[in-house]
């Protein structure tokens, strides 16, 4: 326990410490959470279409707001200060947000403290994804505040919705260019990795949680749905009416080896909050595949042909979480 | 000092008879099996011919006149090697079944046999091991409080066992599977012990108050462990880890059930102690048994079973409330007798269980605990409807 405590503490110390220093040109100046923020500061207002429909938004606003995950990222590039984040399922991926004092905690999406938000009195608020239920409460709570959902929509085409969010949150905070950068930057990723599959090897997806694997179906599952489609990937085992939720379908090893993939793509989903010496009954995932005896005469195993995306893929999700998985992809394609 | 019922009368109000006979914990042995012709019992049930008969042909004491006070409940019922023979037949059938049926062509491929003994030997082992002891373990504590709707998962000894698991888990990450095993262990016989006192310090009008009791002390500890889970974003895990499901279940990731087949054994050897303490601390005093020590014994048994299980397969609900009340409907009370068949009844239950969850949705498998829970929640409603009709 003790031991654990001290080397999260020394670690977030030094994360922190970190952070400082880099910051050290923007100084932290106290939030101001008056009513003194807003129009005056924001350079006029935008009309952007979300996942609701039109809302007129404030260019750059002074006060912001983010609850979504896929969000995070482009917001951290590009240097924007929150006033509140849900520390509870950001894990260690953003530090600059969660170790930072000044940014209020609205908690997890289980169990969110909403009036954390109030506090804040932002200008924007970027709800959605896991808080998507929250969407009412949040606009009916914050009135003087733009509340905007642009997290990719189910059903639509993962790609172009990231895209999508990532242009809007350009026009919102002056950054077009940039939001175009990172655009073609996931075009670009996706050219090359698709490039780099040959067409017939069949790939299978799978989760690995608590010791478990699970199935994740193509185009549907989560997080590794849609890359099927985009790559236009073979499918090693195809079925009907597979799950669309986080936890994949409870497959038996003995189904993995008797599609006999030729490449296992897996997202761990216990990385993320993971200790560095991971537990006794959550084995990592490439653990977890290769040292399976079930699935020793997969071509995938025997290969070397798995690919286990970032410790982080499972809280990030953005268009910088797909383009480096992209990326990932094609470097493991053309190296087989 | 007034005589403990040697029997309730089936049918009888039970509350009436335990008040009448004035126990200081006022605890009731609980309806037996319904559809007896009630009679309004004298707590003591002399050999009046009150015993009820021809109800249940397998129970072959009947009181003839006399005063000896009979149990016709624990009389063992009447040798029938060939119903015992079938059922191990129909078990057996089960198992090869069990053995056969998987997504990987066993027959037809090379590495058949090596996946023979890598997925399905394992796996049905295990549902051999954990059938037999989370059926066995219910009977037990079925006799030990004296209650027919008490078993791990209605008396909070499996939550207590989880909340081990976890606690393990955050503090002492390095922990082994057997570290962890008596760690969850020790944890569900706290619980189960806990579970104990509350039904000694507590007036008790009615059967169905305990397993509430024990479901309302699961929910609470349940609720500190899913608390304790989302603190440390560990819910998934949570989920995943306490699913009873065998799919997991490969070579060098069970063998440590086998620790519950010696609980199995352990409850065959004190199968006869145990009925005796089933009839209460008065009757197992004055017949030479020491009662507390059955107590804690078997309460340790249960603990031992239930944080096994746990820890390699997860919760599997209602399995040991369903197995032994089925068997003694049919032949009484007789903890001995009983065991084989709560034993047989136990894996083929669970077996069956996992061979619907393994081919409903082939290529992927549903839980055995969904198909389990199904099954429980429809036997355990079916219980209770029957005994209020007999009420």
């Amino acid at each position: 326990m003790s031991n654990r405590l001290i080397r999260t503490a020394s670690v977030a110390a030094l994360t922190l410490s970190a952070a400082l220093l880099l910051s050290a040109c923007s100084s932290s100046a106290p939030e101001d959470s008056a009513d003194a923020s807003g129009a005056s500061e924001a350079a006029g207002t935008i009309v952007i279409t979300d996942n609701h429909g039109e809302v007129e938004v404030p260019v750059d606003p002074a006060t912001v707001v983010a609850l979504d995950n896929t969000s995070f990222d482009t917001l951290e590039e590009w240097g924007v200060e929150l006033a509140a984040v849900p520390k509870g399922v950001m894990g260690s991926a953003w530090p600059g947000y969660t170790d930072n004092e000044d940014v209020a905690d609205v908690g997890n999406h289980r169990e969110p403290n909403l009036e954390v938000i109030v506090a804040e009195q932002p200008d924007l608020i970027i709800g959605g994804y896991r808080f998507g239920d929250y969407y009412d409460q949040i606009k009916e709570q914050n009135p003087q505040a733009a509340v905007i959902e642009i997290a990719p929509r189910e059903g639509e085409d993962q790609f172009e919705e990231l895209k999508r969010q990532t242009e809007i949150l350009g026009q919102i905070f002056d950054r077009e260019d940039d939001a175009a950068a990172l655009n073609d930057g996931l075009d670009a990723a996706i050219a090359g990795a698709k490039e780099a599959y040959n067409g017939t090897d069949t790939v299978m997806a799978v989760n690995t949680s608590a010791g478990q694997i699970g199935y994740l179906a193509p185009v549907v599952g989560r997080g590794l749905g849609p890359v099927f489609p985009a790559l236009g990937w073979q499918p090693a085992l195809e079925v009907e009416g597979a799950t669309d939720d986080h936890q994949g379908d409870d497959i038996n090893v003995e189904a993995i080896a008797d599609s006999n993939p030729d490449w296992i793509v897996a997202l761990d989903r216990d990385a993320a909050f993971a200790p560095e010496d991971r537990e006794a009954g959550s084995e990592p995932a490439d653990e977890l595949l290769t040292n399976s005896e079930a699935l020793q005469n997969v071509t995938a195993v025997q290969q070397d042909r798995i690919v286990i995306l970032d410790p982080n893929f499972y809280l990030t999700e953005g268009i910088q979480a797909y383009t480096e998985l992209f990326g990932q992809l094609e470097e493991a394609f053309s190296a087989a | 000092m007034s005589r403990e019922p040697a029997a309730t009368p089936r049918g009888s109000d039970v509350g009436a008879s335990a008040r009448e006979s004035g126990r200081p914990d006022g605890r009731a042995r609980d309806a037996r099996r319904a559809g007896g012709p009630g009679r309004p019992g004298s707590p003591v049930v002399r050999g009046s011919g009150s015993a009820p008969q021809g109800v249940h042909a397998a129970r072959g004491i009947v009181a003839v006149g006399g005063t000896r006070p009979v149990a016709p409940e624990i009389a063992p019922p009447k040798r029938r090697p060939w119903a015992l023979a079938i059922a191990i037949l129909v078990v057996l059938g089960l198992l090869v079944a069990s053995l056969a049926i998987g997504v990987y062509d066993i027959a037809g491929s090379d590495f058949g046999s090596e996946m023979f003994w890598i997925t399905r030997v394992p796996r049905t082992l295990a549902l051999v091991l954990a059938g037999a002891a989370m059926a066995t373990s219910g009977l037990v504590m079925q006799m030990l409080t004296q209650n027919r709707f008490v078993d791990a998962t209605t008396s909070g000894t499996t939550e207590w066992a989880a909340l081990g698991l976890l606690l393990t888990a955050l503090l002492l990450p390095d922990t082994g599977l057997f570290g962890k095993m008596v760690i969850a262990s020790c944890f569900a016989f706290v619980g189960a012990m806990l579970f104990m006192l509350i039904l000694r310090r507590i007036v008790i009008r009615t059967t169905l108050v305990v397993p509430l009791i024990g479901i309302m002390l699961g929910a609470i500890v349940s609720s500190f462990t899913t608390f304790l889970a989302a603190q440390f974003n560990l819910l998934q895990m949570l989920g995943t880890w306490f699913m009873g499901s065998f799919t997991a279940v490969v070579r060098g990731r069970y063998e440590v059930l086998w620790v519950v087949a010696v609980v199995t054994l352990l409850v065959f050897l004190m199968a006869d102690r145990i009925t005796v303490a089933g009839l209460g601390k008065d009757v197992a005093t004055s017949v030479g048994v020491r009662y507390e020590a059955i107590l804690i014994g078997g309460t340790a048994l249960v603990a031992v079973a239930a944080g096994v299980t746990t820890v390699v397969v997860g919760f599997l609900p209602l399995l040991g409330l369903v197995v032994p009340n089925m068997v003694s409907m049919i032949r009484g009370d007789n903890v001995r007798s009983n065991l084989p068949w709560v034993c047989l009844g136990g894996i083929a239950l669970v077996v069956a269980c996992d061979l619907v969850g393994r081919t409903i949705i082939m290529p992927f498998e549903i839980p055995v605990s969904m198909v389990l829970g199904l099954v429980g929640a429809v036997v355990f409603i079916t219980l209770l409807l029957r005994q209020r009709r007999a009420v």
